[in-house]
């Protein structure tokens, strides 16, 4: 391990320093620890350290020599390499470890190298007991938000069809992670763990953000609330849920508290199938007034099922 | 040789050097706590910054790294003056992480401050990445502090299954979002066990003055759910608008074609099941076998007692 790391410090301060592109051959006979004795083992062992170098985060990349664009070689640019920074107190690191350790990605957590180059943190156990899970792979989330942070188009698959589109945002809500992207002038938002076979275009600042683009604009705060309809529906919760229907509508609805304890309210609702598969976990604690053509939608709805 | 162990070392090297170098004079108690390490590994790795540097490899071409006393010195290190950048697999994690905390409403200042300082360097316009775990329903603070200090709580839980309202004694272990939900992980001294229990489903909670020791290993965040011996299981078939299913509940996929997925579906209570099916409509089929019958009764039951009220 000991000779990796010292080659791979080596080869990482002379592409830093050398200030123009370097082909394979020059990096073999400058930068110490590449004496492989044969052309196969020294292309082994730079290709694993090319590897490595980009685990790391090192923004390794091919330019060409020379201006008659003959030969190519490589480079690291230092203000590519380098962090910002971001100005972190100790105690905005802490805080900041402590909440990446909580959120967990698709069961993993954030890996201390992290933190680290942001000038590291006490390595408190967290003894915090709240926690996130935010789902969806952390490896195509990642793909994702540097596609959309350098504007890369992207291409993958999504419900048996293929799509291509400019990658805007990225919004977690309801439990699921949202890519909202650009198809010409609209916007469609896609299930992140339902995309699959992701392709990534090398060719950055590839598109324009909408002026004031914000990803969480328009979503959907509750699951009737993603539709196409637009119906105000007046349901009324028995006193037994309405506790129950208060807390989850927040400030979502219009509310009007009976004397019973009973409570009627107002909800915008974009999407009837939604909304009738929330009330149905009221079972008969809750009952749609209005309008009619909802309630009779709520009656054929319950009618059907198996 | 481990290349994940490579890289892991690697990596605080780079982090380390920058750090010592924006310091002078830092002492090795600081360091060590920072960056995880203890002295003697991280001599270790000041040996081996010693012996790299620019070709020529000669005393003025190597980076200089040593302790002196109690003190990190390196030197003829300025290429290594700045940490490497963030990956995006990183950067995501400690956003998303920081947003995530900050939206549970229970976060303090450091944390707002810490996440609009990285976004305003990791993104390159505001509110392209938004996180948010949703409205956190009324005993979330109270339970994370319960959970954190070892107190003992008394909640009024109303069932999902039954809709029965049971008090309890739990002793909360942890609190966490998923699936668009918030739970807390307890020990439930009512049924003597380790229970998951939905936080917007607890009407009201409040510490009965009793004390508990938190466990020293708290589960992680997540729903699992352990099937029992008497529970309901089913096969359902479902079409493509209700895939969605699959994400949400703990099912088997038996077989998928182009007409749609059946699934194993199990649960503690046939009513779930049957909430389920009355939700889905036609989107779903329940086929027969298992305790089908006796979900099916469940349905006419629910049907019934729903459609009652709109006659």
């Amino acid at each position: 391990m000991q000779r990796v790391i010292e080659r791979i410090l080596n080869l990482l301060a002379f592409l830093l320093t050398v200030g123009r592109p370097v082909t394979a051959d020059e990096i073999r006979h400058t930068v110490a620890g590449y004496d492989q004795e044969t052309d196969e083992a020294f292309r082994r062992t730079f290709e694993r350290d090319k590897d490595l170098l980009r685990t790391l985060g090192v923004p390794l990349r091919m330019d060409f020599t020379d201006r008659w664009q003959v030969e190519q070689g490589y480079v690291v640019r230092p203000d590519e390499y380098a962090l910002p920074d971001p100005g972190l107190t100790d105690d905005e690191r802490t805080a900041l470890w402590l909440a990446s350790r909580m959120a967990r990605l698709g069961g993993e957590s954030a890996s201390p190298s992290a933190i680290f180059k942001l000038g590291g943190a006490p390595a408190a156990a967290s003894g915090d007991p709240l926690g996130a899970e935010l789902g969806a792979d952390a490896a195509t989330l990642g793909s994702l938000f540097a596609a959309v942070v350098e504007r890369r188009t992207i291409a993958f698959r999504y419900r048996d069809n293929d799509r291509t589109t400019a990658p805007l945002g990225l919004v977690h809500r309801m439990g699921h992670w949202y890519l909202v992207g650009g198809v010409g002038d609209e916007t469609r938002t896609f299930r992140v763990d339902r995309i699959s076979d992701l392709v990534v275009d090398e060719v950055k600042g590839a598109f324009i953000r909408p002026p004031g683009f914000r990803a969480a604009d328009g979503f959907p705060e509750a699951p009737w609330e993603a539709g196409s309809e637009d119906v105000e529906a007046v349901v009324r919760f028995d006193a037994s849920v309405a506790w129950w229907a208060r807390r989850q509508l927040g400030s979502r609805a219009e509310m009007t508290e009976h004397r019973d304890g009973s409570l009627t309210a107002r909800i915008r609702v974009a999407s009837p199938e939604a909304l009738i598969g929330w009330l149905i976990g009221f079972e008969d604690g809750a009952v749609l007034e209005r309008p009619a053509h909802l309630r009779n939608r709520f009656i054929a709805h319950m009618g059907a099922g198996s | 040789m481990s290349s994940a162990r490579t890289a892991e070392r690697l990596a605080r090297i780079l982090a380390m050097v920058p750090w010592v170098i924006a310091h002078p004079g830092a002492q090795v108690d600081e360091v060590c706590r920072r960056f995880g390490y203890d002295r003697d590994d991280l001599v270790r790795d000041l040996n081996l910054v010693f012996v790299c540097g620019l070709p020529g490899y000669g005393p003025g071409d190597l980076m200089e790294a040593y302790l002196d006393d109690d003190e990190v010195v390196i030197d003829m290190a300025d290429y290594f003056a700045r940490p490497v950048k963030l990956t995006a697999v990183e950067a995501l994690m400690m956003l998303a992480g920081g947003m995530a905390i900050l939206s549970s409403g229970t976060a303090d200042r450091a944390l707002e401050s810490a996440v609009a300082k990285l976004t305003a360097v990791l993104l390159p316009e505001e509110g392209i990445v938004d996180v948010d775990l949703g409205a956190e329903p009324g005993p979330v603070a109270l339970l994370r502090a319960a959970a954190g200090a070892g107190d003992v709580v008394g909640i009024e839980y109303v069932a999902i299954a039954s809709g029965e309202t049971t008090v309890r004694e739990i002793e909360p272990w942890r609190v966490f979002a998923a699936l668009g939900n918030w739970y807390v992980t307890a020990h439930c001294r009512l049924a003597m066990g380790e229970r998951i229990f939905r936080v917007d489903r607890i009407r009201s909670a409040a510490p009965t003055g009793d004390r508990f020791e938190p466990p020293q290993d708290r589960p992680p965040a997540g729903v699992r759910y352990v099937p029992g011996v008497d529970d309901t299981v089913v096969r359902i078939s479902l079409d493509a608008t209700a895939r969605w299913v699959t994400d949400y509940y703990p099912v088997r996929e038996i077989a998928r074609d182009a007409a749609g997925t059946v699934v194993e579906f199990s649960a503690s209570d046939p009513a779930v099941v049957a909430r389920l099916l009355l939700r889905l409509g036609s989107a779903a089929q329940l086929l027969d076998g298992g305790d089908a019958a006796e979900v099916r009764s469940a349905i006419e039951d629910l049907r019934s007692r729903v459609l009652a009220r709109y006659r």
